[in-house]
């Protein structure tokens, strides 16, 4: 008797199960405050590389994330140290602000493309780090400014409370992650994401079908502006200090390796695939505390992933290659290549 | 007048503009950016100063011994990695960016783990001060520019006179073409690289005696050589080279007149003149 169950459809989403539940109860396993702290973190940096991958697939290369990240930070630690605002309003406040402040820098900037916008991003990301150091009165300079925990949310029968563990956080984290997620991930399937993925392949022919380059560059910066000045706000809540040297061009880079490594193809399992394994390896290999080796084998473990992952591809991709050895299934990145062999035949 | 401010510049500008020149041979040859070039030119300091202080050598002896081990490593790399990792569409540059950036780890900590974290000096190679009317100014920063110079006019003769120069500039032009004419052009981008890293490297020995040498000092040099040639235009070595002084000259009077702003005024000017011409002063707009 022949199956009447449709594997090519419901295996991924066991498989997806069988690593989201986990991924919900890991509290269970662990109460580590350190544990948990490296897998909330983990989490923050898949935010933020998400954001870089939504920019990359329209074409620019923006070395500047940790930039709107320490926006979004300072803006809900200033909020909260000096005008006294609960948590909750000055983190949508955050990135309300870092939203805005992309849209602004990302009307200008966005008019070079290419390296000079990388350089750009860069050259932001430093600026707002010197601004942060000098601008004694408001952000205390290299002193930094003091964050405070979520206040306690009273749900009647548990009061989630940040300041006795750090659980409410993981939980936390997993909403940003599952909310910023679900946002790309619609933004990825839906046409907008399509009109992006045209004006990276080939600016000329997409302004040629009447496609408004500035208009969708704008669009990817600023999205990813708003919840990567989120995930900022988040972040420097949690490690309850924001200083000038939290954020930097190390962190930019950090962040784009991450992207790059997860695999550039999709939004949303590239970037938590890649951050996820990259800074918990980076981690792991501090913990080790072998003096000096740990950049030696975290450079050299990014190259060798490079060189032997599939031409072009980041990790996340390793499961497609698989699927498709499996059911030899055409998938959408290699439909233009099909195109053209039609076009031949023709 | 601070004389000794705008010498001060200058020696920066010569460190600026030859690792700036490297990296844009190297980018008009290969295609990409190395990102670990700063890295190169910090091996490079650090291998003079172990030839120097540790073997004893003369500094001559290793100002040449660094120039070729770095060479000779930046071709392994280009050969080994580079070659690999740049698949031939434009999400190839992406995985260099990426390669390289993460060699930048690797050699920042196989440097710590050799040489150690501390900073340390050479000590004075060329002892003595030069006074010119009132203003002194020491053989060690004039031997800098000296160098320099002698550096950019070789660079100046293989390039537009001699054949390998030819074949440079053919693949850099038009790599089909070249190699339709008999040009290897495989192999002209190990050699490529192969000069770039060593150039790398002389920078980071014409500047081991005036400034520490330690394995984190590659960082910020690395930085203002890829604002020099953005601003001077990727691609156009001339464009370097005046990228270069711009900077060195910028970097050390704005510093010296408004110290804490200067970096913010830095990439302010920066952004400005790209707003202004994308292409940067020397490059050609492509639309």
């Amino acid at each position: 008797m022949t199956s009447h169950i449709d594997w090519r459809n419901t295996l991924p989403k066991i498989v997806a199960c069988i690593i989201v539940v986990p991924a919900l109860l890991v509290p269970l396993f662990t109460n580590n405050p350190a544990s948990l702290s490296i897998v909330i973190l983990s989490g923050i940096w898949a935010v933020v590389a998400m954001g870089f991958t939504l920019i990359l697939w329209t074409g620019q290369f923006s070395l500047g994330q940790s930039a709107f990240m320490a926006i979004g930070g300072y803006t809900s630690a200033i909020l909260t140290a000096h005008l006294d605002w609960p948590f909750w309003p000055s983190f949508l406040a955050a990135g309300l602000v870092s939203g805005i402040v992309a849209c602004a820098v990302g009307a200008v900037v966005l008019r070079v493309g290419g390296f000079y916008f990388s350089i750009i991003t860069l050259a932001l990301g430093e600026i707002v780090r010197i601004i942060a150091m000098q601008w004694q009165s408001v952000t205390r300079g290299t002193r930094g400014l003091v964050t405070y925990p979520p206040e306690t949310i009273s749900l009647g029968f548990i009061n989630i409370d940040f300041t006795a563990s750090t659980v409410p956080w993981y939980y936390f984290m997993i909403v940003l992650v599952a909310f910023s997620g679900l946002i790309y991930w619609r933004i990825g399937k839906s046409r907008i994401g399509g009109t992006f993925f045209s004006v990276a392949a080939n600016p000329m022919l997409a302004e040629h079908q009447g496609i408004h380059l500035m208009k969708y560059r704008v669009i990817a910066f600023t999205v990813a502006g708003v919840f990567t000045g989120l995930a900022g706000s988040f972040y420097g809540h949690f490690l309850s200090a924001m200083t000038p040297y939290t954020l930097g061009i190390q962190e930019s880079i950090q962040v784009m390796i991450m992207s790059i490594v997860g695999g550039i193809s999709s939004l949303v399992a590239g970037p938590i695939v890649g951050s996820v394994v990259l800074y918990n390896l980076s981690q792991f290999l501090q913990r080790l505390n072998l003096e000096g080796i740990h950049p030696v084998v975290f450079g050299g473990a990014i190259v060798c992933i490079l060189l032997f992952l599939p031409k072009g591809t980041g990790l996340v991709d390793l499961w497609t290659k698989f699927w498709k050895r499996v059911y030899g299934e055409v998938d959408f990145y290699e439909l233009p290549e099909d195109m053209e062999k039609d076009i031949e035949v023709h | 007048m601070h004389i000794g401010i705008w010498v001060d510049g200058l020696v920066q500008s010569c460190i600026y503009t030859t690792m700036a020149f490297g990296m844009v041979l190297v980018f008009s040859i290969l295609g990409i950016l190395n990102w670990a070039h700063g890295q190169f030119y910090m091996l490079g300091a650090l291998v003079l100063y172990s030839a120097v202080m540790q073997a004893g050598l003369p500094f001559g002896a290793g100002l040449v011994i660094a120039a070729l081990a770095m060479g000779l490593l930046g071709m392994l790399v280009e050969r080994l990695i580079i070659d690999r990792v740049n698949v031939p569409r434009a999400i190839g540059a992406l995985y260099v960016t990426a390669a390289t950036i993460s060699l930048q780890f690797f050699f920042v900590g196989g440097a710590s783990m050799i040489w150690g974290r501390l900073e340390k000096g050479l000590g004075m190679v060329m002892p003595g001060v030069l006074t010119l009317g009132g203003v002194n100014i020491s053989y060690q920063k004039i031997a800098v520019i000296v160098f320099t110079l002698i550096v950019m006019a070789i660079m100046y003769f293989v390039l537009e006179h001699t054949k390998i120069g030819l074949a440079i500039r053919a693949a850099a032009q038009r790599p089909d073409a070249a190699m339709l004419y008999g040009i290897h052009v495989g192999r002209i981008k190990t050699l490529v690289m192969g000069i770039g890293c060593a150039m790398a490297a002389l920078a980071g020995c014409f500047m081991a005696p005036i400034y520490p040498v330690s394995p984190f000092m590659g960082g910020i040099p690395m930085i203002m050589s890829l604002l020099a040639i953005v601003i001077g235009g990727i691609g156009s070595l001339t464009g370097a080279i005046v990228g270069g002084v711009i900077l060195g000259l910028l970097n050390s009077v704005i510093a010296y007149y408004m110290s804490y702003f200067s970096e913010v005024i830095l990439f302010a000017l920066v952004i400005i003149i790209l707003l202004i011409r994308p292409q940067g002063l020397f490059g050609v707009a492509v639309k």
